[in-house]
Parts: structure tokens; C-alpha cells; sequence
């Protein structure tokens, strides 16, 4: 009561820090005695309608918990795969053990020995030094499990733990333990309560590999569970972050620390073709929200072991994955350092879309320059991957972000490299030049309308005048009007539901644009100006950096309509040294026209063919500075040697 | 260091370039008109050779003092307090020519587009733009120059392009009427603005590749001579002798082309290779000048006098010319005899006492 007299918020005095990492709960090792982590998950997963905890009895007794997120988690392979056998398995075997001592054997070693290949390299590699004398020691885990057999006894009191527990079963004098699925302890002792026992077999190991505490338990050792994925907890931590990815968790009394296994399943969406990157040719195929689904398209682009993905999560609440895919040789060492450091930084509470990135890691905030290139084309990924940069993939949103990026990237799209060059680099020019018009036309009309009048000639300066006589607004005002006008409705197309939509460009085009022009608010020039200017933004293939230039366009207008065209050239100089100024990761945002790079300008000013396209695009010394090899001009010549 | 951004020689020469042109483009048929008539093509060629000393005597003090600009290497060269004292001239020159640049600015400005508009007014906007790139350093000037300046040669070309049908080559004749004489006089003040160069010895230290620093200085200066020569050449074939009459003759050029009833009057585009060449050239000076201020007064930082000097700027620009005709005044008499003294005298005299005292100099670079 206090508590709450205290706490304006009226929330209990000590609610759990918003840091998952800093909850003392979260700490807590997964003990031996479930009755203990049952308590514990439950207490942190209190008032969780939705996390499942099924706790059941396995084949021999002994009590087990599975526990997952409904929804999430695939619930009949659990059923299947890991109560199933955990439940049945164990009924039927006590028929077996007298007869079947070898063939128990046999079966038990290979389920067991998956997981413990998995997770043995680094603990087979420290015996070596312990254990002196050990002859076996320095074999490989593969080689151990088969070989191991025979020696087993000897192997299992020097802890090579999971090489040396599975054969000791079959060579267990008791048979009566019949639960091949159980645990290492059981030959020696059946009848004993488990976990009493389960400290002393689990002893040498927890000695030996004492650097990692996930591994040193491992409470998948012979079990038959037929799961590829299966990775073991060792902590609460551990055992939410796999239930809140959409894992199972299973926890066995009598054995310390969990597994995971990897069922997860739940309602996606299928690649789509991406909607605000359209082409006419190339790949229809888009990012989605999984993050599994776009590392697997962007391997699918790269099969090469050189794309390397790392993984992060970001967010106290929302522990959202993000990766870091970049190729090892082709992207600098330097840069991936920078973008693992600014990841590193974000401390936030979630992450909902790559936007939330993007501002946190850019260069410089108050820029209105998009710095960072976000796409949602897989295809458009793999190429700035192999242009040396490095994506960003954020669980959660399709929306895939390209560091670093400069100015030229922004106005180019996935499609100039497919079509034929000439096209590639007409439309590369034509896109320039309405890129400018996005930017300066309305101003130079208003600049000229009211400063300049002598530039234009004569009959257009007269048909001008008669268009605007009953226009009561000066060309600044009606400038103003006609562009918000016109960025209103471009924004209400973009939320209106579809069905509406239709309606609301009908009235844009028939009130604003007719109607406006006969009443004679609007002149007929000023119409076509501002269409053309909507067009022209258009033009421009990332929408964000349209974006940038739509807006800045604003404070132009203003300005030519104060300064003339001095104003324009102003505002024009003011972008430029604003662009100077500005870098992506290092990489100057209008790099390489300046600084000037000449190799790199070849895919800036023409789209040059590929087989010109050799050198790498990106700043600085590459390790191996071509993307290709040379002479690849194709001719009339047959195939190779006489080209 | 005070600055530590750095250049590529293409950005240096591109620097370079309209420190001397962006002015002169303007002004240089009429100045040379007046003394050398019909030669007044030559003039800049001789002018060069002032370009070519001033060029040459920063590289060797730059081969002595590699790290250094000319403030420090007048604290090495003369002692502390001397040194300092060249510092505060190299100040206060700064403070006067970015001043009067910036009036020169205002005065085209107000004076050709826009008449009623406050000459302050335009010349604080343009140095508001200026500090924001001054503020980025010398880097993010280069950078502009890289953007800018090729875009102000395109203009430039198109805009002699449009100007070939109405030129008559016989306009140039007779040649030499009067001897070498005439175009030798025409050069006193062009080579004046050639001594502008000066500031490539701010330039060599912040180099990436220091090794070709020469040879695109030198380049730059015949870049400069080549454009000065065509523009005298264009508009003595245009007008004639009557070329000396007009305060703007490439603006009043720009008026005659008609090309194909669409494109006429071409003056914004005039304007537009004055407003961003003049751009780089003020940006410049003000980097200088913010450059020598901090490095005089011992600063560790120039980053926080970069507004203020702007300021200071303005008041220059405004106080130091009562209105257009004196200015021209000035910059026909007296700025002759300041921009020479500054830029070459004092360079040559450290020189000269560096190769006297050759030994300290000596031990400075070993170090």
C-alpha cells in the first residue's frame, strides 16, 4: 500500500526492469529439480495466458515438463516427436533390455550422439589437457562415438562426457534400468532416486568444461527425440528467449538445465512481390516478415560460405533478432566493426520495423537525407552485398536496410541492371533530370513569375499573364496552395482503403485541377507545374529519398519567392554543402562524384555494360579489387580461346 | 594540425580555379581594355607569370616547412613575435579581401537582378551558406568544388557556344598596333589577382598526395590563364574595343543570345556561374581567414569562431567601400599594390630568409 501511495503511477513498488537481462530471475540456472524451475517459470511467466506448461510423466516415471507458446509452436510435431517418444518409448522397453541389450545399444548411441556432435567440438577438445595420459583424449568426437564403444568404461570417469555416456549403457551390468532414454546414471543404479545421482555422473563434466555452463549438462544425452533442432538451456534466460521464438522446452526432473527444441510454426506470410519496388523484369519475390524466410532468400541469391549473418537482438522488451549479413573478404573489416558497434549502442525498448534502426544508427540525425537504404527486394540486397555493404535484416518488417549508401544508390533501381545499358542509362538520365524538376520547378516558376519575367519570351509570357489576369493570389501563394494541396492528396491516396481511393482522386482531379482553374483561383500553368513536379517525385525509385526532395522543395519555394532566382541557386548551394557534409558509414553520401572516382562514376553518370563493370564500387583498397575478370566483351568469337 | 581533412590535387585545383576566375570572369575584359585595347587577349598570358611565382614560392615553402601553412612558417622562418606579426597581416588581409569580395557579390547581384533587394541582405545569405561549409572544413569545401565547379564549366562552355555565330575574328586585328607594350600594362592588374594563388600554400599540407601538389598548382594556373584569355577573346570579338565600356561585358553577352526563339536572355545562367563560382571563392577566403585567425591567436579549435568571423565578414564587405565606383576604384589602384605586397612579397621575403637562415629551416623539417 505504501508502494503504491509512493508510486505516482500506480503500478506495485518494484515492477520488473524493462531489461529482461537485468531481472535477477533470469539468472537462474536450470537446476536438477524440475519442481524448483517450474516454480520459477511460472513466476516469470505469471499472468501469461498464452505459455503453455504440460507437465507429464515419462515412460519410467519420471516426471518431465514441456512448456511453449501457444500459437508459436508447432503443437502436433510436439506431440509427435517429443511427447510421444518421451512417453511411450519408455512403456514399451522393459520388454527389450534382456534380449536387447546390444540392439538397445545400437539405437541409443545415434539419437544421442546427434546433439552431442553438435555441441561436442569444444568440449572433446579439452580432455586432452586434463586428463594426462589419456590416449583417447586428442580423437575427434566423430571418431570417438563409434570407437568409443568398446572402451566406454574406462572413458566415462574421465569425463569425456558425451562421448563416453551413450556406450555406457549397453555395457551396464543392471538391465533393469530399462529406460534407454534416461539418464547416464541410470546403468549403474536404476532403483536409486535420480537426483541424487544425477550430481555425481554429472560431476566430472562440470569440472572439465567448466568454460561453458550451456553445454556441461546435457539433458539430451540419449534421448530418442527425432528433432533436428535441438539446443540445450542451461538458464531461465535461456529457456524464455527459445519459448518466446517459438521453441519448446522441455525439462526432465532429475537433469539439469532443458532443451529447446526448434518447432516453431506459426501463421506467415508468403513472399510476395515487392509492392513499393515494383519491376518489369526481374525477380517477383519480396522480403516478408520472417527473418528466417529473407536469410534464406538472401543465401538463396549467395550460396557461397562467404556471406556471413550475424545475429543480434535489440530491444529490452521486444528481443527482436536482427542480422548483419555482409560477405567476408568483400565488405571492410572497418565498416562491419562500425555497424556491430552502433547495433551495440541501441539500448531501446523495442523494435518494430527497421525504421526504429535506421534512425539509431545513422551518421547524421537532423539530416533530411535518407543515409541508410532500405528495400525490401532480395535481389536488390544480394547486390549491395556483393557491392561490398552490409545489410541489415530485422525480424518483423520486410524492410531490409543497406549501409553505406550514397545519394546515387537512392536514385537507382534493381532494374537498371537487368535491362540492356542503353536503357539502363536513358533512364538513369531521364530520372536526373526529373529528379532536379522535383526539386526546383515550382520554385523557378514562382522565381521567374515574379522576379524574372524578361527570360521568357514574349508570346509565353503573354498567353502566362492572360492565364493568371484573374488569379487573385501572387505566384508564391498559389505555388504554396497548389503543392500542399497536392501532397495532401497524394497522402490520402496512400491511406485511403482502396475503395475510397478511386473517390478521392476523381475529386483531385476534378476540383482541384478543373474546377480551381475555371473559378479562377488556380492558373492553368500553375496545374501543370505542380502535376509535373508530382510526377517527377515520382520518378525517383526509393521512396524515402523522394521523400527528402518533395519536402525540401518547400523551403525553395520560399525562397525564390523572396531572393528571386538568387534564392533558388541559395537553397540549391545549401543542399550541396549539406550533401558534402554528409557521410554514411564513412562513405561520402555524393561519393563517387566527389570525391571523384572515375571507375565508380561509370555506373553513376552511364549504367556501363557489366563486362565494364569490374572494379569495385566502394571507397578504399578492397582485397581483391575486381568484381570480375577482364576481356569478358562479348563478340561473334565461339566460347573461350579465341576471344 | 588545426584542420585535419584532406584534399585530393583535383580538389585543390578546382579550389584554385575560381579564386581567380569567379572575379575575373566578370571584370577582366574591361580592366585589360583599358590599358591594352585590342591585345587585351595577351594580358592574362603575361599576368600568368605572377600565378607561376606565387605558385613556386609556396611549393618551396612547403618543401621546407611541409606540415606548416604560411602563419607558421612565419613563426619559424622570423621568430615568434615577427612571425606573429605576419600572422595579424595575413588576418586582417583576409578579413578585407573576403569583405570586399563579398561586396563585389552584392553589388553584381543587386545591381543586374534583383535592384531592390538590400545589398546586406544578399550578402548575408550567401555567407550563411558559406559558414555552413566552412564549418565542415577544408574537406567539405573540396568536396563542394568537386560538385560545383564542373557544373559552372559546363555553364560556361554552353554559354560561348551560343555566343560562336556572333563572333568576328576580325575584330582582333590589327595585332600589336602599339608594340608589346600596351598588353603588358593591361596585365598589372590581372596579375594581381594571378598572386591570389597564395592560398595553395594553405592548401599543400591538407594534400593526400602531397607529391603532385606542384603540378596541379601549375595546371590550375593555366587553367586560369586559358579561361581569363578566352573570355577577353570572346568578348573583344563580340564588341570590340567597346568591350572596356561595359562594368559587365560577359553579362551584357549573355543578353544577345537568342537560340531558336526559346532560349533568350541568358542572364541567370551568367548569374548562375558568377553565384557558384563566387560560392567556392568566398567559402574559401572565409576558411582562410578563419583558418589564419585561429592559427595567429594559438586556437585548438577553429570550429566555434566560424560564425563570428562570418559576421565580421559582412561588416567588411560593408564598411569598406562607400558604393560600386570606388570599389572599382580600389580595386584598379590601391588593392594592386595590397594583393601583391600580401600574397607575393611576403611569401618571397620568408623565403628568402628561410634560404638565409637555411640551417634552422633545415632542422625544422628533418623533425
Amino acid at each position: 500500500m505504501g508502494g503504491l501511495a509512493r508510486n505516482p503511477s500506480g503500478r506495485p513498488a518494484s515492477p520488473p526492469p524493462s531489461d529482461m537481462r537485468a531481472d535477477p530471475r533470469m539468472q537462474a540456472p536450470l537446476s536438477a529439480n524440475l519442481g524448483e524451475n517450474e516454480s520459477l517459470l511460472r513466476d516469470v511467466y505469471a499472468d501469461c495466458a498464452d505459455v503453455v506448461f504440460r507437465r507429464f510423466a515419462t515412460g519410467d516415471g519420471t516426471n518431465a515438463l514441456v512448456l511453449y507458446v501457444d500459437g508459436l509452436t508447432n503443437i502436433e510435431e510436439l506431440d509427435r516427436c517429443v511427447l510421444a517418444p518421451l512417453m511411450l518409448q519408455t512403456a514399451d522397453l522393459p520388454a527389450r533390455p534382456p534380449s536387447g541389450q546390444p540392439q538397445a545399444a545400437q539405437p541409443f548411441a545415434q539419437p544421442a550422439g546427434q546433439p552431442a556432435q553438435s555441441q561436442g567440438p569444444p568440449q572433446a577438445a579439452e580432455p586432452p589437457e586434463q586428463p594426462p595420459g589419456q590416449p583417447e583424449g586428442p580423437t575427434a568426437p566423430q571418431a570417438a562415438q563409434p570407437s568409443a564403444q568398446p572402451p566406454g568404461q574406462p572413458a566415462q570417469s574421465q569425463g569425456q562426457p558425451r562421448a563416453a555416456e551413450p556406450p555406457a549403457q549397453p555395457s551396464g551390468p543392471q538391465p533393469t534400468a530399462p529406460p534407454p532414454g534416461q539418464s547416464p546414471a541410470q546403468p549403474e543404479q536404476s532403483p536409486g532416486p535420480p537426483p541424487t545421482r544425477q550430481p555425481t555422473t554429472q560431476q566430472p563434466p562440470a569440472q572439465q568444461p567448466s568454460v561453458q555452463p550451456p553445454d556441461s549438462p546435457d539433458p539430451l544425452a540419449n534421448l530418442r527425440i527425432p528433432v533436428s533442432g535441438a539446443k540445450p538451456v542451461a538458464d531461465i534466460a535461456g529457456a524464455v528467449r527459445e519459448i518466446s521464438i517459438g521453441g519448446a522446452v522441455l525439462l526432465i526432473d532429475g537433469r539439469p538445465g532443458g532443451v529447446a527444441f526448434v518447432l516453431s510454426n506459426w501463421e506467415k506470410r508468403s513472399p510476395d512481390e515487392p509492392k513499393a519496388e515494383p519491376v518489369i523484369r526481374g525477380s517477383r519475390e519480396g522480403f516478408t516478415e520472417t527473418i528466417a524466410d529473407n536469410t534464406a532468400q538472401l543465401r538463396r541469391k549467395i550460396r557461397s560460405p562467404q556471406l556471413k549473418m550475424r545475429e543480434f537482438e535489440i530491444g529490452r522488451l521486444s528481443r527482436t533478432r536482427v542480422i548483419v549479413a555482409y560477405i567476408e573478404g568483400l565488405a571492410d573489416a572497418a565498416l562491419i566493426e562500425d555497424v556491430t558497434a552502433r547495433l551495440g549502442r541501441i539500448d531501446i525498448d523495442g523494435i518494430l520495423e527497421s525504421g526504429y534502426i535506421e534512425e539509431l544508427i545513422e551518421d547524421n540525425p537532423w539530416s533530411p537525407f535518407p543515409q541508410v537504404l532500405s528495400t525490401e527486394r532480395p535481389d536488390a540486397a544480394a547486390a549491395s552485398l556483393l557491392e561490398g555493404r552490409v545489410v541489415l535484416l530485422v525480424d518483423g518488417t520486410p524492410f531490409a536496410l543497406v549501409v553505406p549508401t550514397s545519394l546515387f544508390s537512392l536514385l537507382q533501381s534493381a532494374e537498371d541492371y537487368y535491362q540492356r545499358f542503353w536503357i539502363s542509362t536513358s533512364i538513369r538520365w531521364l530520372r536526373y533530370l526529373f529528379f532536379l524538376l522535383s526539386l526546383l520547378l515550382p520554385s523557378v516558376y514562382v522565381a521567374v513569375l515574379t522576379y524574372h519575367q524578361e527570360m521568357l519570351p514574349t508570346t509565353l509570357l503573354l498567353s502566362m499573364a492572360r492565364s493568371r489576369e484573374e488569379v487573385p493570389f501572387p505566384a508564391l501563394v498559389e505555388a504554396l496552395l497548389m503543392e500542399i494541396t497536392f501532397e495532401a492528396l497524394r497522402e490520402a491516396g496512400v491511406r485511403l482503403p482502396k475503395q475510397v481511393g478511386t473517390a478521392v482522386s476523381i475529386v483531385g482531379a476534378l476540383v482541384i485541377g478543373e474546377a480551381a482553374v475555371s473559378a479562377g483561383l488556380v492558373s492553368a500553368p500553375m496545374v501543370m507545374v505542380v502535376s509535373l513536379t508530382g510526377i517527377a517525385s515520382f520518378t525517383i525509385p526509393r521512396y524515402s529519398a523522394g521523400f527528402a526532395f518533395r519536402m525540401l522543395r518547400f523551403p525553395i519555394i520560399l525562397l525564390a519567392g523572396t531572393l528571386g532566382l538568387l534564392g533558388i541557386m541559395l537553397g540549391v548551394l545549401a543542399i550541396i554543402v549539406h550533401m558534402c557534409r554528409l557521410r554514411s558509414f564513412g562513405v561520402p553520401y555524393l561519393y563517387p562524384l566527389s570525391p571523384m572516382n572515375g571507375n565508380a562514376m561509370r555506373d553513376i553518370f552511364i549504367r556501363a555494360p557489366w563486362w565494364m563493370l569490374g572494379a569495385r564500387p566502394l571507397p578504399g583498397e578492397p582485397i581483391n579489387p575486381r568484381r570480375q575478370s577482364g576481356g569478358q566483351r562479348p563478340g561473334p568469337e565461339p566460347g573461350d580461346g579465341q576471344g | 594540425m588545426l584542420d585535419n581533412g584532406k584534399i585530393t590535387p583535383m580538389q585543390m585545383l578546382l579550389l584554385l580555379f575560381p579564386t581567380i576566375v569567379a572575379t575575373a570572369v566578370l571584370l577582366v575584359p574591361s580592366v585589360t581594355e583599358r590599358h591594352a585595347g585590342r591585345d587585351m587577349w595577351l594580358s592574362p598570358i603575361w599576368a600568368m607569370l605572377a600565378g607561376f611565382a606565387v605558385v613556386l614560392t609556396a611549393w618551396a615553402l612547403h618543401r621546407r616547412f611541409p606540415d606548416d601553412t604560411l602563419i607558421e612558417i612565419g613563426e619559424r622562418v622570423l621568430g615568434k613575435a615577427p612571425g606573429r606579426i605576419v600572422g595579424i597581416i595575413y588576418v586582417f588581409f583576409y578579413w578585407h579581401a573576403g569583405g570586399m569580395l563579398v561586396r563585389q557579390y552584392g553589388e553584381f547581384v543587386s545591381g543586374v537582378f534583383l535592384m531592390e533587394t538590400p545589398t546586406p541582405v544578399i550578402m548575408g545569405g550567401m555567407l550563411v551558406v558559406c559558414a555552413y561549409a566552412v564549418r565542415g572544413g577544408v574537406e567539405v569545401l573540396g568536396r563542394c568544388a568537386q560538385i560545383i565547379i564542373p557544373a559552372v564549366l559546363g555553364m560556361y562552355a554552353l554559354l560561348v557556344l551560343l555566343q560562336l555565330p556572333s563572333l568576328e575574328p576580325g575584330r582582333l586585328l590589327p595585332m600589336f598596333e602599339f608594340g608589346i607594350l600596351p598588353s603588358l600594362k593591361g596585365s598589372i592588374v590581372p596579375q594581381a589577382w594571378y598572386t591570389e594563388f597564395i592560398a595553395v600554400s594553405f592548401l599543400y599540407p591538407s594534400l593526400t598526395d602531397r607529391s603532385k601538389g606542384l603540378r596541379w598548382a601549375v595546371f590550375a594556373v593555366l587553367l586560369v590563364a586559358f579561361f581569363l584569355t578566352l573570355t577577353n577573346l570572346v568578348a573583344l570579338m563580340l564588341f570590340g574595343e567597346m568591350a572596356g565600356r561595359l562594368v559587365y561585358p560577359v553579362m551584357s553577352a549573355a543578353r544577345y543570345i537568342v537560340v531558336a526563339d526559346f532560349l533568350e536572355h541568358l542572364e541567370a545562367f551568367v548569374m548562375a556561374i558568377w553565384v557558384f563560382g563566387t560560392f567556392v571563392k568566398i567559402a574559401l577566403f572565409y576558411h582562410l581567414l578563419v583558418q589564419c585567425t585561429a592559427r595567429t591567436a594559438g586556437l585548438s579549435d577553429w570550429r566555434p569562431i566560424a560564425m563570428p568571423v562570418g559576421l565580421l565578414i559582412l561588416l567588411s564587405g560593408i564598411w569598406s567601400v562607400p558604393n560600386l565606383q570606388e570599389m572599382i576604384d580600389v580595386l584598379d589602384s590601391s588593392s594592386v599594390f595590397e594583393l601583391v605586397s600580401v600574397q607575393l612579397a611576403i611569401p618571397v621575403l620568408l623565403l628568402l630568409v628561410a634560404l638565409i637562415r637555411g640551417k634552422k629551416a633545415a632542422a625544422a623539417e628533418a623533425k
